[in-house]
């Protein structure tokens, strides 16, 4: 499915499709006018898909915005303004966005079309984040409506839902995804495209959209007595709110709630044990029903709430179990206890079946059927591969110079390093065979984290942050260190995208080298930095053929180091070197090969630097050529000169 | 054949294709109108990383994760990565292991030996089928299609229905070279 097939498929058409991209055609059917983002797995092609279509559907604006905070005021403005729109992030953006949601939750334009829509997905297991975070405890803070759906028709449906509701409502409706929904494909039943609906009647009165100590509070008190009244309303009488398999009583008197994909786990793992049990499936997760979770509670002895990480539901169905003064057992987390031995599921990593099917297997001592078909042979459990560095990435001959820098200056300088990364694919700089992390938060944090220790120690520190993190949120942290004359290194990498998450443009990048480059402005870093004050110097690799680039960076930092030490200034090294997957897409790369006659096994490619592309062979270096892309940083390192150049790369 | 539940465990390394594999087997299912669900567990964009994915198909499916004991197939684009799914393989043995030989060195830790990986995999099942190197593709990057080719045989569609659809994922010389991939997966014999 190409993204142009999102709006050139008409109604009732299936399609094999993305949660993700599920939910753009649900929010085109709703006839969306804006949508702003900032880009993190697992909710990125969101906005990927969006950027590509906008255009010709004839929406108003789409923006990869510089953080998730500039994303919820562009969009949110726009919302007051009468438009439609949705704002999307991965988990960690809610937390830096949440300082504007706030105040947006409780403001209510009168726009007849306006409807915002926050998208926000988690990351169980953290397969692609920093943080294991679950996010529906901002519910309880904002106040606002939430829907979580469980697969991708239900994507489809439920933003629809979620952009009526809000449209009724003028409220900000939360759509909650987990990785396996939005990375789930599976097949979605398409309904009707809808125009924008937008006009032009900005409410201007200031006691609708201004957060002030004059209107606030009356805005607040109409928030949580009014909308949000009317939004338990609606979840109480939403079909979203439903019980499935209603008369498949079972003889343990059991009865289940689950909300989102753990829903779909709960039928997984009773067909394996073969029980039957009436679900309450929630789908509309705030405000919760009270009625009818109590109606379902009641005709019951067990209750086993199923959900993943936080006991967000658990919590809350046990308040109204007490209100409703109901004697049925609540099985879960038991999450006043912080015990593991009280809890049926863990708080902490995904959720899956199997969980699920013993821990009804002891609620009804049932015999053990999951024979956990454990891997019986342990000797090899432990093959656990790391992911390691793009071969050719130019992180790697970063870390090479960095480490042969500090080697020259423990020589000279005793002084302890310490080192503070941030969030990008140079935080595998944080793993051997480099090491260089000692305190990492999250994005943008690096730079101010040095700036810590330096005031209160007389080690070197050193930050290390890439571009597109800079542009972030790091920007703010490297003016508290030149206002504050913090006398830390820091270490820009300027690779000209965002690579971890696949190579998005953010505002340094080269607006040649992205479709919608032509309708923006590239940000010029090394200006930007150069009028900051900072102490700045600039190493480029030029193209990816230049002699002599890891010793003019190793010479560099070691310098620059000393002058941290000597001085007590703030230093900024700009290192630019493009992400080699983004160059290989605009340049024709020779694979290098290893002359054998003239390698001496001295080791320096491959064990010294390291390129997953480069090993240890019959005694010499040798190169996978399926592997290699040509960035040519082993053929500069080789004393040698065994390293030599082959025919293009064909990847 | 009882198509009403069948799960397909995908398991390999980041770049080698495996999500376009489940993209295309996936879409062409659909397009017999069965349903399908399919997820994916990795990190970054990053290469190397192990890749591990489910497809499902079938009326009896709810959930985009099985449970575990209850693959019908499990496929290994690289050797070593089957020893991290074996808790998907039947306990009575009838799960088919599809292992092709390419291997990628361990950073920090020992390549398990060919011995003892069959000894392993004997313990999972009476169904191995191993893809030997040599039968590969040349550009490495079209083993998936060659190894999509050959589970053919065990499942409910033709050559034909991923002829139609391999242009909507392939443009140009892409789209021959992977078609070749295919159909040599389709004949190979061991
Ligand atoms: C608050 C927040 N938003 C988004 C993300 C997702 N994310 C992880 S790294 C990254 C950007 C990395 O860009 P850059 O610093 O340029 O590093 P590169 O990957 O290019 O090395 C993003 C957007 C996140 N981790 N946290
Ligand atoms: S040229 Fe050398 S360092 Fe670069 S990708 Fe190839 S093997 Fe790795
Ligand atoms: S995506 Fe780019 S920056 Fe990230 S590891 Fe690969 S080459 Fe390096």
């Amino acid at each position: 499915m190409e993204y142009v097939d999102l709006i050139r498929s008409r109604a009732s058409e299936e399609h094999f499709l993305l949660g993700n991209l599920a939910i753009v055609r649900g929010a085109l059917e709703s006839g969306i006018d804006v949508y702003t983002y900032y880009p993190g797995t697992p909710s990125s092609e969101v906005g990927e898909a969006f950027t590509k279509l906008y255009r010709e559907v004839g929406m108003r604006w789409v923006e990869n915005s510089i953080n998730e905070k500039v994303a919820v005021e562009v969009a949110g403005a726009a919302y007051a303004r009468g438009a439609k729109v949705m704002v999307g992030m991965k988990n960690a953006g809610l937390n830096v966005a949440a300082d504007p949601l706030f105040a947006l939750a409780t403001t209510r334009p009168k726009n007849e079309n306006s409807a915002c829509v926050i998208l926000v997905a988690d990351d169980p297991q953290q397969y692609s984040s920093a943080i294991e975070m679950d996010s529906r405890y901002y519910l309880k803070l904002f106040k606002i409506p939430a829907l979580e759906p469980s697969n991708p028709q239900e994507c489809l449906e439920y933003t629809k839902y979620a952009f009526e509701i809000s449209r009724k409502l003028k409220i900000p409706v939360m759509l909650r995804l987990v990785t396996m929904v939005s990375h789930a494909r599976s097949n979605v039943k398409f309904g009707d495209l809808m125009h924008s609906e937008i006009k032009d009647d900005f409410d201007l009165s200031p006691e609708v959209n201004v957060a002030s100590r004059l209107y606030f509070l009356n805005l607040k008190e109409e928030q949580i007595y009014t909308r949000m009244n009317q939004a338990l309303n609606l979840s109480e009488n939403s079909p979203l709110n439903k019980i499935m398999s209603e008369n498949s009583l079972n003889e343990y008197g059991l009865g289940i709630i689950a909300s989102g994909v753990s829903f779909s786990y709960v039928l997984e793992a009773l067909e394996h044990l073969q029980i039957k049990a009436p679900i309450l499936k929630l789908g509309f997760i705030h405000p919760l029903p009270e009625r009818k979770i109590a109606e379902f509670i009641k005709s019951f002895k067990n209750v086993f709430v199923v959900e993943e990480n936080d006991a967000y539901l658990e919590t809350q169905i046990l308040a109204i179990a007490q209100k409703n003064e109901l004697q049925t057992k609540i099985y879960g987390k038991d999450p006043f206890s912080y015990s593991r031995e009280n809890s049926l599921l863990s708080f902490v990593g995904e959720l899956n079946p199997t969980k699920i099917a013993q821990a009804l297997e002891k609620i009804t001592d049932l015999p053990n059927k999951i024979i956990a078909n454990q891997i019986k042979d342990d000797k090899y459990n432990t093959v656990k591969r790391k992911p390691v560095l793009c071969p050719g990435c130019p992180y790697g001959v970063i870390g090479y110079a960095l480490r042969e820098s500090l080697k020259k200056l423990s020589a000279k300088k005793p002084e302890n390093v310490y080192f503070y990364q941030d969030i990008g694919c140079y935080t595998l700089l944080s793993f051997p065979p480099y090491s260089f992390a000692n305190v990492k938060y999250c994005m943008g944090s690096s730079i101010a984290l040095a700036q810590g220790v330096a005031h209160t120690d007389d080690s070197l520190n050193i930050a290390i942050i890439g571009d597109g993190t800079f542009f972030h949120s790091g920007i703010p942290a490297l003016l508290n260190g030149v206002y504050n004359k913090a006398p830390i290194l820091i270490l820009i990498l300027d690779n000209g995208w965002i690579g971890m998450t696949g190579q998005q443009p953010h505002p340094g990048s080269d607006t040649k080298y992205y479709k919608e480059g032509r309708y923006k402005n590239k940000i010029d870093l090394e200006k930007f930095l150069e009028g900051t004050g900072a102490k700045l110097n600039i190493i480029k690799r030029q193209d990816h053929n230049t002699k002599n680039y890891p010793k003019r960076l190793k010479d560099l930092i070691y310098e620059k180091s000393l002058n941290v030490l000597e001085n007590g200034e703030l230093h900024v090294i700009l290192i630019e070197d493009e992400c080699i997957q983004k160059f290989n897409e605009n340049n024709i790369l020779k694979i290098r090969y290893v002359d054998e006659k003239l390698c001496t096994n001295c080791g320096i490619c491959y064990d010294q630097f390291s390129c997953s592309a480069l090993y240890e062979q019959d005694n010499k270096a040798c190169i996978n050529r399926n592997e290699c892309l040509g960035c040519g940083i082993c053929e500069d390192l080789c004393p040698n000169n065994a390293i030599l150049r082959g025919e293009e790369n064909e990847l | 054949m009882n198509y009403n539940n069948y799960t397909i465990v995908i398991t390999g390394l980041g770049g080698q294709g495996l999500i376009k594999l489940l993209q295309i087997l996936g879409d062409s299912l659909v397009r017999k109108g069965y349903k399908v669900m399919t997820s994916e567990k990795h990190g970054l964009s990053q290469r190397g990383g192990m890749v591990t994915c489910f497809l499902r198909f079938g009326d009896m499916i709810a959930a985009p994760i099985p449970i575990i004991g209850s693959a019908e197939m499990i496929i290994t684009t690289e050797k070593s990565c089957i020893l991290n799914v074996l808790q998907y393989a039947n306990p009575n043995k009838s799960t088919k292991f599809i292992i092709t030989e390419y291997k990628k060195a361990i950073l920090d830790s020992k390549y398990p030996s060919d011995k003892d990986i069959s000894d392993i995999l004997k313990n999972y099942s009476n169904h191995l089928y191993f893809l030997s190197s040599e039968n590969f593709p040349k550009n490495q990057k079209t083993t998936n299609l060659f190894v999509l080719g050959y589970i053919l045989k065990f499942l409910p569609i033709e050559k034909n229905d991923i002829e139609l659809i391999l242009k909507d994922y392939f443009s140009g010389e892409f789209q021959a070279i992977n078609q070749e991939a295919l159909i040599n997966g389709i004949k190979y014999q061991r």
